[in-house]
């Protein structure tokens, strides 16, 4: 089969037409992170860009510490990496356990799973926030991560990227003398990289970007996350529109960056791990 | 001696391979009694209360009777209803045709664009709320108004016409979300069987049958996995909302969710009891369209694999 | 190869973030968490506010207090938090009885929760010894009907007019001639003829214009019970009367549904509007974002329905409390009240925060009034002063008991919306009692 010219150029234009969509509202940002949050307020936001008056001063105010900014920042960046970790050791934990064995109550169980997997968190987030305050746990990190380290979506991928696994390993690794417990250490975490890969994306992104629960657990301005941090800068007593619009688009940048050392990985976790027929 | 040897029995307990499951799921099944169903329980125990600390006293349904027949609670929910419709009903076939068309042999760069494409899954609501606010403010000088007034039209006060809000939130909704579920259906496509297309191509299908009748049917499982997570997503709706209007309030509620609304209830005004039948009512909803949805699509049906 | 590039620039960006950070977390430039200069043996008091001005006004405060009253030195921390989250943690935290601060800022969208709630303490006796020196309503306001009050405004002030006079000029009309809202319509109709400029604008998501214009009714949006009352023919009166401005296009609805927006911001910067109804606390947003409209804007009393009225009411406003469950109530409610009501206090404030000050001393000392430095006297062509001391102490403020909160959302997410923008035919009282049934209580 050959392949036709006329429609790679087709295909091609269609998808460069999707990317300037994609891409606009973000070069839109940038733009008006190069200027004063007073001409935005006044023209509003758009390419006209006066090349004059185009500087780097809101980027300057941001890495001048003058603000709680980076306080967000480094509070984002502990409970991302905290929760994730977590999340990823327990669910695949819990995943292993579904994939791998025959037991009472196994049914039972994943159908809790599937269960909690179809009801938001924000269902339950009144009696989730007084238990919070009944454990302690209020306005702390870990107030935000608790509810968060089992995550039933991340099961559900894990038993399935699992269940493609063929169980002679499991085997094997118990003629070898290894615990229930040593060969999900040993033999199969090694196994499970890209897995561990996709979910680590999937749950970095919700996690980093993570707004409704840490906004009801955290009051203090020096503990909250940065996206509620930014989102405070939208107070009807002054909008900071100077740093909102330049930490915005400095906001993006972890994320991105585990994006892109780990897409790779990401597909193709992705494609093992996804729901099969 | 005795708790050495104790200690050796209960670690050989634990270490067996009839217990090693449940030690496994242990994490999953802490969390979910500790976390979820202790809340979902004091959830239903508040909604049939006046809740008012030590005072709480049991009032039947009335908190239920109140918010029925409530005009803004039915708003509430027929726009978490609609919202939820609509996004699943854009966000399955546009992804499924994109991931189609990026994954066909004559295209090239694919890996660029599946990239490009999932970039704004990214971004927080709060950058993208942001985004979207300014962008379709309804100064003249806005991005959005000056695109229309190209064509003559405009300018437009996007955010406080029903219409406008809507697509407005459906634009956020597509922009964060398609390229992850593009994502979802190249995964999916990853494992169909190329001798299918191929000997498809040998019985001289045209390529809107081998969509019709392999991509679509082989893709089946994703999607009704896109399905529940774009249900689930739809029906939880608020932070694009909030951020939109820049705060759990919007014109005449056109953006009110639910959730909007179980927020504004047990945290703005303390109502908890309330607030509770709020998410009594939201939770029987969900559960009842995730069954349906699962059952239609024959997932209780089918024996494990 | 582009890929590693990639790579190579974000983690620079990141590495370049890490050092950023360092100094911001070293100098903790206090807009986060305040304290005064602690002092040995001083009493630890805690205090929540959601606005970062506040804390170094409540740290400055301590230490005046510490130099006053040396037997009673307190030490200080103030917490700054997000709005809408402090509100919420700060009502469940008394609902559980734990974790709250001794003193906290409250929106007033909020405050009626509070005072509901019995999470207040009098702080009757405090305030007795400025009794006659401030403005009462500016305190009673935060009370209830048994007499009790409960907090001193921080965010209260007197309604005025700002006009932009490079319109008001072009149209030929002295505000000062301005006294009724037939007046005002007049003028807006000359205004609109010369210029095609409108008069001034309604918000549809907060309710500053027909809130002032009920008070000057003498009405309110909850009754003697503290219940949500909505139908009332006051009511509709102020309706029926922003409508007819809406028909006349003397007024629009404010691009952005609010006075504290973007678009709106922009709009009023740009001559997009003749005059603006507001308290006097609105002059801050003046200074910070209408730089272009310096020295264009004088502020006049506000119109009325009937000559003779007064013509001032007051809105806003957030207050401050003491909560129950404090280990020092009789400490907390002195040096609030000090803070608050002293002429230390309000100089501060004034010069400061641009917040009409409480003490009516201070609006004849020309220190204050005339003060050259001050940024609010220097943008303002009139002396706002000449309006407090027309109008004197005996002034209707929001009544925010009982259900009020309640009340209020409702009113600021669907009723002026409907009533000035979605349904702009419906018959106001219908539309009225539709809103009245839609509030859950």
């Amino acid at each position: 089969m050959k392949k036709s010219p006329a429609k790679t150029t087709l295909l091609i234009l269609f998808f460069i037409g999707a990317a300037v969509v994609t891409l606009l509202p973000l070069a839109l940002l940038f733009v008006a992170s190069l200027r004063p949050g007073q001409e935005l307020m006044r023209n509003g936001l758009n390419f006209n860009i006066d090349w004059k008056n185009a500087n780097l001063d809101e980027y300057r105010y941001l890495f001048s510490g003058n603000n709680a900014y980076f306080t967000w920042y480094i509070n984002s960046l502990i409970v991302t990496v905290v929760q994730v970790g977590l999340a990823l050791i327990l669910s695949s934990f819990v995943g292993y356990g579904f994939a791998m064995y025959e037991f009472k109550g196994k049914n039972l169980s994943f159908m809790l799973v599937l269960l909690v997997m179809m009801v938001p968190t924000e269902v339950i987030i009144l009696p989730l926030y007084r238990l919070i305050i009944r454990l302690g746990l209020i306005n702390t990190k870990a107030g935000i991560i608790v509810p968060y380290v089992v995550i039933p979506m991340l099961i559900f991928f894990f038993r399935q990227y699992l269940s493609g696994i063929p169980k002679d390993f499991v085997d094997a690794g118990r003629v070898d003398g290894c615990s229930e417990y040593g060969i999900y250490t040993r033999i199969m975490l090694p196994l499970m990289k890209p897995a561990f890969a996709a979910m680590g994306i999937y749950e970095g992104m919700a996690s980093w970007n993570n707004f409704f629960w840490p906004m009801i657990v955290i009051n203090q301005n020096s503990k909250i996350t940065l996206p509620v941090g930014l989102q405070s800068l939208l107070s009807p007593y002054g909008n900071n529109y100077d740093i909102l619009i330049a930490g915005s688009c400095f906001a993006i940048i972890p994320i991105l960056l585990l994006f892109v050392m780990f897409q790779r990985y990401f597909i193709e976790g992705m494609t093992a791990g996804g729901v099969k027929g | 001696m005795e708790s050495k040897k104790k200690k050796r029995l209960s670690s050989r307990f634990l270490y067996s391979q009839k217990i090693a499951p449940y030690v496994f799921i242990a994490p999953f099944l802490i969390t979910f009694v500790v976390f979820f169903a202790y809340s979902i329980v004091n959830m239903v125990v508040m909604s049939f209360q006046n809740v008012a600390g030590a005072n709480s006293t049991f009032i039947g349904l009335q908190n239920y009777q109140k918010i029925l027949p409530n005009a803004v609670f039915q708003k509430a929910l027929k726009n978490s209803i609609f919202y939820t419709i609509v996004s699943c009903a854009l966000m399955i076939p546009i992804p499924l045709v994109m991931a189609v068309m990026l994954n066909s042999r004559h295209m090239k760069g694919k890996a660029f664009f599946r990239s490009l494409l999932f970039i704004p899954a990214l971004t927080s609501v709060v950058v993208s709320g942001v985004m979207f606010r300014l962008m379709f403010g309804e100064l003249e000088g806005s991005f959005m108004n000056k695109l229309i007034g190209l064509f003559g039209a405009g300018p437009l006060i996007w955010l406080r016409t029903p219409v406008t809000v809507w697509i407005i939130l459906f634009f956020l909704c597509m922009w964060r979300w398609t390229g992850v579920n593009m994502m979802y259906y190249l995964s999916g496509l990853q494992q169909i069987d190329s001798a299918l297309y191929e000997s498809a191509a040998i019985d001289g299908a045209g390529t809107l049958d081998t969509f019709r009748y392999i991509t679509i049917p082989l893709l089946k499982p994703t999607t009704i996995y896109v399905l529940t997570i774009s249900i689930f997503g739809g029906m939880a709706m608020f932070s694009e909302s909030y951020m939109i209007f820049n705060g759990n309030k919007s014109p005449n509620n056109v953006g009110t969710t639910l959730v909007g609304m179980l927020y504004r209830m047990g945290f703005e005004q303390g109502n908890l009891g309330i607030a509770s039948a709020i998410g009594v009512v939201f939770l029987l909803i969900v559960l009842v369209v995730n069954v349906v949805q699962l059952f239609i699509n024959g997932t209780f049906g089918r024996k494990e694999d | 190869m582009k890929k590693r590039l990639l790579v190579t620039l974000l983690t620079a960006s990141l590495a370049m973030a890490a050092i950023g950070a360092v100094p911001a977390m070293a100098s903790d430039d206090g807009s986060t968490q305040g304290t005064n200069t602690f002092v040995d043996g001083g009493t630890d008091l805690s205090f929540w506010t959601f606005q970062e001005l506040h804390v170094a006004f409540w740290t400055t405060m301590a230490d005046v207090w510490n130099e006053q009253n040396p037997d009673r030195p307190i030490n200080l921390t103030v917490t700054n938090g997000e709005s809408h989250s402090l509100h919420t943690k700060l009502l469940t935290a008394c609902e559980a009885g734990e974790g709250t601060p001794d003193i906290a800022d409250i929106e007033i969208g909020y405050y009626g929760s509070f005072v509901n709630k019995g999470y207040l303490i009098p702080i009757n006796d405090a305030v007795e010894p400025y009794e006659n020196d401030v403005v009462m309503s500016r305190v009673t306001m935060y009370g209830d009907p048994e007499g009790n009050y409960y907090g001193v405004d921080f965010h209260l002030g007197a309604s005025v007019a700002y006009y932009n006079m490079d319109i008001m000029n072009a149209a030929g009309v002295d505000p000062a001639d301005i006294v009724t809202w037939d007046d005002f319509i007049e003028a807006g109709k000359k205004v609109l003829e010369a210029t095609g400029k409108p008069m001034c604008a309604v918000e549809t998501a907060d309710l500053f214009l027909p809130q002032m214009m009920m008070l000057e009714l003498g009405a309110q949006y909850v009754d003697a019970e503290g219940n949500p009352n909505l139908v009332t023919d006051e009511h509709v009166q102020v309706i029926d009367k922003i409508r007819e401005m809406i028909d006349l296009g003397i007024c629009i609805v404010a691009p952005g549904g609010g006075f504290h927006t973007e678009e709106w911001y922009g709009f009023l910067d740009q001559d997009g509007v003749a005059c603006v109804l507001m308290p006097l606390w609105y002059m801050g947003r003046f200074t910070d974002y209408m730089p272009d409209l310096n020295q264009k804007m004088a502020i006049y009393q506000i119109p009325v329905w009937n000559e003779g009225d007064v013509r001032e009411v007051l809105q806003g406003g957030t207050g401050t409390s003491v909560i129950k469950g404090t280990e020092n109530e009789q400490l907390a409610k002195d040096f609030l009240a000090f803070a608050k009501l002293s002429k230390e206090g309000c100089t501060y404030e004034w010069n400061e925060l641009g917040f009409d000050p409480i003490r009516t001393e201070l609006w004849d000392d020309p220190e204050i009034t005339e003060n050259k430095d001050n940024k609010f006297l220097a943008y303002f062509t009139t002396n706002p002063f000449d309006i407090l001391k027309a109008n004197g102490t005996e002034l209707t403020a929001p009544d925010i008991s009982g259900l009020y909160s309640t009340t209020y959302s409702t009113l600021v997410s669907t009723t002026y919306a409907n009533a000035f923008e979605i349904s702009i035919d419906m018959d106001a009282a219908e539309l009225l009692q539709q809103e009245q049934d839609s509030i859950i209580f």
